[in-house]
């Protein structure tokens, strides 16, 4: 498990502050995550959940005892992320990938999603480019 | 099958049938009856139809004024803001209500028959019935999460009044900010252009607000989509509980 607060974060985190934010108001607040940090956790997809009222990925991340911890990630729901470029089958179990979340406050192994990098090196986030929203 | 048993059933089927097709006939021809209620006329309407979402960073999600609250209600605002619980209802699955419905983020479908304009609200899967064939609000309106809503058209305008909320619903975005059992809304329905539907909120409530309290939320059409499946209970892992302290479930 790595613990990195990423040059990027600010900025993309400015943007959903802006753009994303609401989505996520919607249903739930944000009081439950460190919304300061940023932290990567990577291994072995265990489970995508592709449910309402949030999407749910269980990854199963090595720790220092040799065996593994599962990490529990709330992302935006499918309704929201169907319409941006997410599937079902955009996390499969056995996919080795890394996951970038906001973790919870109470050091339970969880988080909220912010984006990933899948085996193929290709970068999926939760909250989009903003342009994508605006209708066609 | 016996043929008198048969005969009985089929019988059955068809007395069945008579009384369940009834009742859409005489809507058939109420509909014709209903001021500009008829399916032709109602091609002469803005059409408005469709998928809509809030444009976001364009003016959809624009923090509005803050309402302007009696002395009563800015001490429930208060006491409210003194102990805030750490999550929204919204975190069990309760939906909204008016006027928060019209601003989520996810899209509104409204749909024009005679006499009604609908509209579908993804989020929490929500159903606003706004009747446009002249009736008024029901004298004594049981209180409702979305009220109930009439209609009628200002040129191009589509002028919803509505009445009859409940108390567990907030005024506007800040769950702090309560309404009376009076509140009032009238929202205005406009196309700013074919592609951007702009709606005008006003809220009034003799109670709990000194004047008026308006936003306007614009919203872009999707010709592409549909609206889909929000079941909030289908694995919702959040919480709050009647103290105010929330939670999340982490269990595989």
């Amino acid at each position: 498990m790595r613990i990195k607060p990423t040059n990027t974060f600010l900025a993309s985190w400015a943007l959903a502050v802006i753009f994303a934010v609401p989505p996520v108001m919607a249903h739930h607040s944000f009081e439950m995550f460190d919304m300061s940090k940023a932290m990567t956790v990577t291994g072995t997809i265990k489970d995508f959940q592709w449910t309402n009222p949030h999407t749910f990925t269980f990854i199963d991340v090595p720790n220092d005892k040799g065996g593994v911890d599962t990490w529990a990630i709330e992302g935006m729901s499918p309704n929201f992320l169907g319409r941006r470029g997410w599937t079902k089958h955009t996390l499969n179990p056995g996919d080795k990938v890394t996951i970038t979340i906001a973790p919870l406050k109470d050091g339970q192994k969880g988080g909220t999603f912010l984006r990933a990098t899948l085996p193929d090196g290709h970068e999926m986030v939760m909250f989009d480019n903003p342009s994508r929203l605006q209708p066609k | 099958m016996p043929r008198r048993v048969q005969f009985a059933f089929q019988t059955a089927i068809l007395g069945l049938s008579l009384i369940a097709f009834a009742p859409l006939e005489s809507l058939a021809a109420n509909a014709a009856k209903l001021p500009g209620g008829a399916w032709d006329s109602m091609s002469k309407l803005p059409d408005m139809s469709g998928v809509w979402e809030m444009t976001f960073g364009r003016g959809g999600f624009v923090p509005p004024q803050q309402p302007s609250l009696t002395p009563k209600y800015a001490d429930i605002l208060k006491a409210f803001q003194a102990a805030p619980p750490q999550d929204n209802p919204s975190a069990n699955c309760v939906p909204p209500g008016m006027p928060g419905i019209m601003g989520q983020p996810y899209p509104i479908e409204i749909l024009f028959t005679p006499g009604m304009v609908t509209v579908i609200a993804e989020a929490y899967m929500q159903v606003r019935h706004i009747y446009t064939d002249g009736r008024g609000h029901p004298d004594d309106p049981d209180l409702t999460f979305n009220g109930h809503s009439i209609g009628h058209w200002e040129g191009d305008t589509l002028v919803v009044d509505s009445v009859g909320f409940s108390k567990d619903t907030p005024l506007g975005m800040n769950m702090g900010v309560r309404h009376s059992d009076k509140m009032h809304i009238v929202e205005r329905f406009h196309l700013k252009d074919p592609k951007t539907l702009e709606i005008t909120t006003t809220i009034d409530d003799p109670e709990a607000l000194t004047k008026p309290f308006a936003r306007t939320i614009s919203y872009g059409r999707h010709p592409d989509w549909t609206l889909a499946e929000y079941i909030c209970q289908q694995n919702n892992r959040n919480f709050v509980d009647a103290s105010g302290k929330a939670g999340i479930n982490l269990q595989h």
